[in-house]
C-alpha cells in the first residue's frame, strides 16, 4: 500500500473527513454503549431518580438466571446455523454465477434487489409466505394437519427466522463473493482445465482457495450481525414466540428493558452481549483470519 | 450547522410558546377505529374553544407510547398528558413523574366515578391518581347465528353451558367453537376477578411491594388445565389455530363462534357481523358454584405529567374536565365499545331513550360486570414489573398449549420468575412507599 502523505497533501483533511462519521457513531454507539456499562452497575428507576449502585449484583443475577442462558444458547444456535448457511447459499448462487451458464447475467442482478429491503418488511413478507394456513407450505398442512405450525411449534418458527435471516443476507455477500471469484485471472482456470482438472476439481482447489478473503470477510460480518440483526425478523414474525422459542438474547433485552421497564437488567445483558460479540470476533480473526492469505 | 438546526428549533419553540399560552400535547396508544375515536375528540376540544389547543400524538401502541414516555420525561421532554394502560400503573404511581389528578382538579366530584374503575387506579386512602379513559373490562361474545346453526338456542353463560355448547358446534362440523388469544389479561386477571381468587398475596400487591404470586394455588391454576384440554378436544383454538390468526380478526370473520374479549373491540366486532350474522354479548362466563365478583376495569387512564407551567396545567384541566362531559363519553362509547364509568352518564343513556341501542350494548353489561360485589382482591393489581410479567406468563403458558409442559409446571415457574421480578422491583424502589 502506498503510504497515506501521497494521497493527502494536508494530514489534516483525512481527520476533518472521517470526523462527522466519528462524531455518529459516538454518539448512536460509544454513548449508548458507555450508559449500558454504567447503568449495568445500578439498579435504575425507569423514570430516574433513587437509583442505587449495586457493583456486580445484576451480572451475578443476569448470569444466575435459566432464563438468560436459554436467550443466549439460542443466540449461538441461530448464529451458527444462520450465517453459516447465509454465506453458503450466496456461496453456491455466486459460483453458478461465475460460471457462464444460462441467464447468469440477469441473476447478479437479481439476486441483488434484496438488499434494498429492511428487516422488517422481510419479516413481514416471510411471515405471509409461512403462514401455516395460506402460505407456500398450507397445502402440506392439508395432507398433515398441524405438521406445519410456527405458532405454535417452537421450531418451526425457528426454521422460518432462519430462512427470512438467510434470504436477506444473501445479496451483501452474493456480490462480494462474486467479486471475488470474477477477480480471479481467467489463465488460472485454464491451466487448471489443461492439467486436466474438472469444473468440480477447480472450485474446491483453485477459486476457493482464491476467494479466502472474500469469505472470511463476509463469514466474519455474518457472525457478528447475526446476534444483532434478527431482531427485525423476531419482531415482525414471532415477537420471540411460540413459547419464548425465538427469544434470542437482543430480543429479550428489547423486551426486558423497553416492554418491561427493566433498564438495569436489559443494561447488564447489553453488556454481557457486547463483550461476548467482541471475543467472537477477536476470536475469528485470531484462529481464523490468520490461515487467510490475502496474496495472489 | 447542528446548533443552527437548535437555535432555529429553540426560536421556532418560543414563537410557538408566545403564540398559544396552553399548547398541550397528549399522548395515546391506541390505533384503529380507537384511534380515529380520539382524533375526533381532540377536534371538538379545538373547535369547541380557543383559548387551548391540545395536539394529540398517536404512539401506536401503550407499550411504545410509555417508552417514548420515559425517554422524554429523562430528557425533560414530555408531554402534559399521557395515557397508560392498566398494567402500568404501580410502575406510574411509583415514578414520581405524575401528579394526581384529583390533586390538580380537586373540585371535580369524583365519586362519580364506578367504584370499580376508581379502584384500579388510586391511591391507599382513596385519591384517584389519573382519570379513567378508554375504560374496558372482559365480556363474552358469541355468533348466535352460528350458535344457531348447531341447535344451541340458549346463549351459555357458564364455562359448562359452553363447553356443551362447542361440543354441539364440533359435532355439527365447526372448526373453531371458542377462541382466546391467552393473554394474561383475559385467562389469569380478568378470570381471577370474578371468581374471587386472588393473583398475589398482599391483596394482589396492594398492601405493600412485598406480596408473591400465588394463581398457581387458586381456582385460575385449573381453569387453565381445562383450557389445554378443551384444546386438545378441538373445542378451544388459540390465535396461532385460526386462518385469521388473531382471536378478535377469527371471531369478525365468523371464523369462531365465541371469544372472551375487551368490551373495547365491540364496534369492530358489529359493524363486522352486520348482515352476516346476529351477535350477542354478555358478562364473562363464571363456573357453576362460584359467586360473581367484578370484573377489573381494563384499557387506559390519562395521568398529567409533571413540570409543566400553570399555562399548560390549565390546559391540560380544561382537556381533561371536556373528555369526563356525558357527552363525549356518550360518543366515545357508541364509537369504540368502551365502557363509561361515570354515574352521570349511565343515567344520560337511560334518559336519552336510546339505552336498548346497540351502539350503547356495553355500557350496561361492562358496568354490571366491574359493580359486582367487591372483595380486597379484587380492587385492581398493583404489582411490579408487571408488564414483564405478563410476558412470562404468556411464555410460560404458550409451551403448555403447545404440550411442552403441563399447566401445573407452565404455572409454577410463571409464579418462580414472577416473584424474581418482583422481588427485583422491592429492590429498585427501596425506601419508595405505595401512595
Amino acid at each position: 500500500m502506498s503510504s497515506d502523505s501521497t494521497l493527502f497533501s494536508n494530514r489534516w483533511l483525512p481527520v476533518l473527513l472521517v470526523a462527522p462519521m466519528m462524531l455518529l457513531i459516538a454518539l448512536f454507539f460509544y454513548v449508548p454503549i458507555f450508559q449500558a456499562f454504567y447503568w449495568s452497575f445500578f439498579l435504575e428507576r425507569p423514570f430516574g431518580g433513587g437509583s442505587e449502585f449495586v457493583g456486580l449484583d445484576n451480572f451475578a443475577r443476569v448470569l444466575a438466571d435459566p432464563e438468560f442462558w436459554k436467550a443466549g444458547w439460542r443466540t449461538i444456535i441461530f448464529m451458527v446455523t444462520a450465517s453459516s448457511l447465509a454465506v453458503l447459499v450466496p456461496l453456491i448462487l455466486a459460483v453458478a454465477a461465475d460460471r457462464k451458464i444460462r441467464l447468469s447475467l440477469p441473476a447478479r442482478n437479481v439476486l441483488v434487489w434484496p438488499k434494498g429491503v429492511a428487516g422488517a418488511s422481510i419479516g413481514v413478507v416471510f411471515a405471509f409466505i409461512f403462514n401455516p394456513f395460506v402460505g407456500i407450505l398450507a397445502p402440506l398442512n392439508s395432507i398433515f394437519p398441524g405438521i406445519w405450525a410456527p405458532g405454535i411449534n417452537g421450531t418451526d418458527a425457528f426454521i422460518t427466522l432462519i430462512a427470512a435471516h438467510v434470504w436477506g443476507g444473501i445479496p451483501f455477500n452474493f456480490v462480494i463473493l462474486l467479486a471475488g471469484l470474477q477477480s480471479i485471472p481467467r489463465t488460472m482456470h485454464q491451466a487448471a482445465a489443461m492439467d486436466g482438472a474438472g469444473p468440480w476439481r477447480r472450485i474446491f482447489d483453485v477459486q476457493l482457495p482464491l476467494i479466502m478473503p472474500q469469505l472470511f470477510l463476509t463469514l466474519v460480518l455474518e457472525f457478528t450481525e447475526s446476534v444483532t440483526s434478527a431482531f427485525a425478523l423476531i419482531d415482525t414474525i414471532t415477537n420471540g414466540g411460540p413459547g419464548g422459542a425465538t427469544t434470542l438474547l437482543v430480543y429479550k433485552i428489547y423486551m426486558d428493558g423497553f416492554s418491561g421497564y427493566d433498564l438495569s437488567g436489559a443494561s447488564t445483558q447489553t453488556a454481557i452481549l457486547m463483550v461476548f460479540v467482541i471475543i467472537l470476533t477477536a476470536a475469528q480473526f485470531i484462529f481464523l483470519g490468520r490461515r487467510v492469505n490475502y496474496e495472489r | 450547522m447542528k446548533i443552527s438546526v437548535l437555535a432555529a428549533a429553540t426560536a421556532l419553540a418560543m414563537c410557538a410558546g408566545a403564540a398559544h399560552a396552553a399548547d398541550i400535547e397528549f399522548w395515546y396508544g391506541n390505533t384503529g377505529n380507537v384511534e380515529t375515536a380520539i382524533k375526533a375528540q381532540c377536534d371538538a376540544f379545538n373547535a369547541a374553544q380557543s383559548e387551548h389547543r391540545v395536539t394529540c400524538v398517536g404512539q401506536g401502541s401503550y407499550e411504545v407510547g410509555m417508552q417514548k414516555a420515559i425517554a422524554a420525561y429523562r430528557a425533560k421532554n414530555h408531554p402534559v398528558l399521557i395515557q397508560f394502560f392498566d398494567a402500568g400503573t404501580l410502575d406510574l404511581l411509583l415514578s414520581g413523574a405524575v401528579v394526581p389528578v384529583q390533586d390538580v382538579l380537586p373540585d371535580v366530584n369524583w365519586n362519580n366515578y364506578i367504584a370499580g374503575a376508581r379502584s384500579y387506579y388510586e391511591t391507599s386512602n382513596g385519591k384517584l391518581y389519573s382519570q379513567p379513559y378508554n375504560s374496558s373490562t372482559l365480556l363474552f361474545y358469541t355468533n348466535k347465528t352460528e350458535l344457531e346453526k348447531a341447535g344451541v338456542s340458549k346463549t351459555p353463560v357458564t364455562w359448562e353451558e359452553i363447553i356443551e355448547a362447542a361440543r354441539r358446534l364440533k359435532a355439527a362440523g365447526h372448526a373453531c367453537p371458542f377462541v382466546t388469544d391467552g393473554d394474561t389479561w383475559r385467562v389469569l386477571e380478568q378470570f381471577s376477578a370474578r371468581h374471587g381468587l386472588p393473583i398475589a398475596s398482599k391483596h394482589n400487591g396492594y398492601d405493600g411491594l412485598d406480596g408473591e404470586y400465588v394463581f398457581n394455588t387458586t381456582f385460575a391454576a385449573k381453569h387453565l388445565a381445562n383450557l389445554v384440554e378443551w384444546r386438545k378436544e378441538g373445542l378451544v383454538k388459540l390465535n396461532a389455530d385460526t386462518k385469521a390468526g388473531n382471536y378478535t380478526a377469527a371471531f369478525n370473520t365468523g371464523e369462531c363462534a365465541m371469544m372472551e374479549g375487551s368490551s373495547g373491540s365491540y364496534a369492530a366486532s358489529a359493524k363486522a357481523f352486520e348482515g352476516k350474522y346476529e351477535i350477542t354479548v354478555g358478562m364473562a362466563p363464571m363456573y357453576q358454584g362460584y359467586e360473581r365478583h367484578n370484573t377489573f376495569v381494563g384499557g387506559a387512564s390519562i395521568y398529567i405529567m409533571k413540570g409543566h407551567d400553570k399555562a399548560e396545567i390549565e390546559g391540560a384541566k380544561a382537556f381533561l374536565d371536556f373528555l369526563r362531559h356525558p357527552q363525549q363519553q356518550m360518543f366515545f362509547t357508541a364509537a369504540t365499545g368502551y365502557v363509561p364509568v361515570t354515574n352521570d352518564v349511565l343515567d344520560v343513556i337511560a334518559e336519552s331513550g336510546e339505552a336498548d341501542s346497540p351502539k350503547y350494548a356495553t355500557a350496561a353489561i361492562g358496568i354490571e360486570s366491574m359493580n359486582q360485589p367487591h372483595t380486597p382482591d379484587t380492587r385492581g393489581i398493583r404489582l411490579g414489573f408487571y408488564v414483564q410479567f405478563r410476558e412470562v406468563f404468556m411464555e410460560e403458558t404458550q409451551k403448555a398449549f403447545a404440550g411442552q409442559q403441563t399447566m401445573q409446571v407452565a404455572l409454577d415457574s410463571a409464579k418462580k420468575r414472577g416473584d424474581e421480578l418482583l422481588r427485583r422491583f422491592e429492590q429498585t424502589y427501596k425506601g419508595a412507599k405505595l401512595p
